[in-house]
């Protein structure tokens, strides 16, 4: 993980020490902040809601349904699909839907005073 | 995304973070994907699924039935009976008139026909030049004619495609200003 550097670094003015005592990790930290704030499920409706609107998920559906057919569709597992559709769903993302969310992550780590 | 110390070390934590984050969001999406359409297979919910494999299994069935040379009930002597029980001829032969030349071609002698008679060929495409360059000898005949006995001859070398060269331009016989 590369930035266990940054949990070395001497604590922020800001830290919480609450939290600090019970040795999370700072990643661990903002992922809790992320769920408990709602954001995360916001985060996600919205990425699937802009994968929906530009095809991406019909892309990986039919890449399921071509698996399937070759297959047989009593012999496929969810393993299976997730391996078929993994490779190519990660790197057919539009370059505009990834920078929107990243976009709404930065701005919630700003918001979320590390 | 102002901190006291180390800027540049956290922008960076800052862009890997958001990246991780991202991923975890697309994997959760995958894996959502994936159940769904696990879930949609295996209950035989995708209807589209079981019509396509029908239809791949009709046409490699009537495939078969085509090679297999006992069986006349689909074929009608030389021709193939199609889903309304029509025969085509495998070349089309209704006759009607070329718009470029007037003649009466058959419909399926038609694209072999156009080639020839509107000039995608070789002959075609030189009997359109030559003609082009006997109308410009005539005009330029009359204007220069000094010129006009290296002009035509050169003309009928050249064998490149472009008509202007033709013109006798670049024949350094006429000076332009």
């Amino acid at each position: 993980m590369l930035w266990r550097g940054s949990v070395n670094r001497p604590p922020t003015p800001e830290a919480e020490d609450g939290r600090q005592d019970q040795h999370l990790s700072l990643q661990e930290i903002i992922n809790i902040k992320l769920v408990e704030s709602g954001e995360k499920e916001r985060l996600k409706e919205l990425l699937r809601e802009r994968l929906i609107e530009c095809g991406w998920r019909d892309e990986m559906k039919e890449l399921c349904r071509s698996f399937v057919r070759k297959k047989g569709k009593n012999n496929v597992t969810v393993e299976d699909l997730i391996n078929v559709i993994t490779p190519k769903g990660r790197a057919s993302v539009p370059d505009s839907v990834k920078a929107e969310l990243l976009q709404h992550i930065r701005s919630f780590l700003g918001s979320a005073a590390l | 995304m102002s901190l006291p110390n180390d800027k540049n070390g956290n922008m960076s934590f800052n862009s890997q973070l958001s990246a991780h984050l991202f991923s975890d969001l697309l994997d959760s999406i995958i894996v959502d994907v994936a159940s769904e359409c696990h879930r949609t297979a295996r209950l035989g919910l995708d209807c589209n699924l079981e019509i396509e494999e029908e239809e791949l299994r009709l046409s490699a069935e009537a495939r078969a039935r085509l090679s297999d040379p006992s069986n006349g009930g689909d074929v009608n002597g030389k021709y193939i009976v199609d889903i309304f029980g029509q025969t085509h001829p495998p070349v089309a032969n209704d006759i009607f008139e070329c718009m470029n030349c007037g003649q009466s071609i058959m419909a399926g002698r038609f694209a072999p026909h156009l080639e020839k008679c509107m000039g995608k060929g070789r002959k075609a495409r030189l009997k359109a030049r030559r003609s082009s360059r006997l109308a410009q000898n005539r005009y330029a005949r009359g204007s220069y004619v000094s010129s006009h006995s290296q002009y035509s001859s050169t003309s009928q070398l050249s064998n490149d495609t472009s008509d202007t060269t033709g013109e006798g331009y670049s024949n350094g016989a006429y000076e332009d200003p």
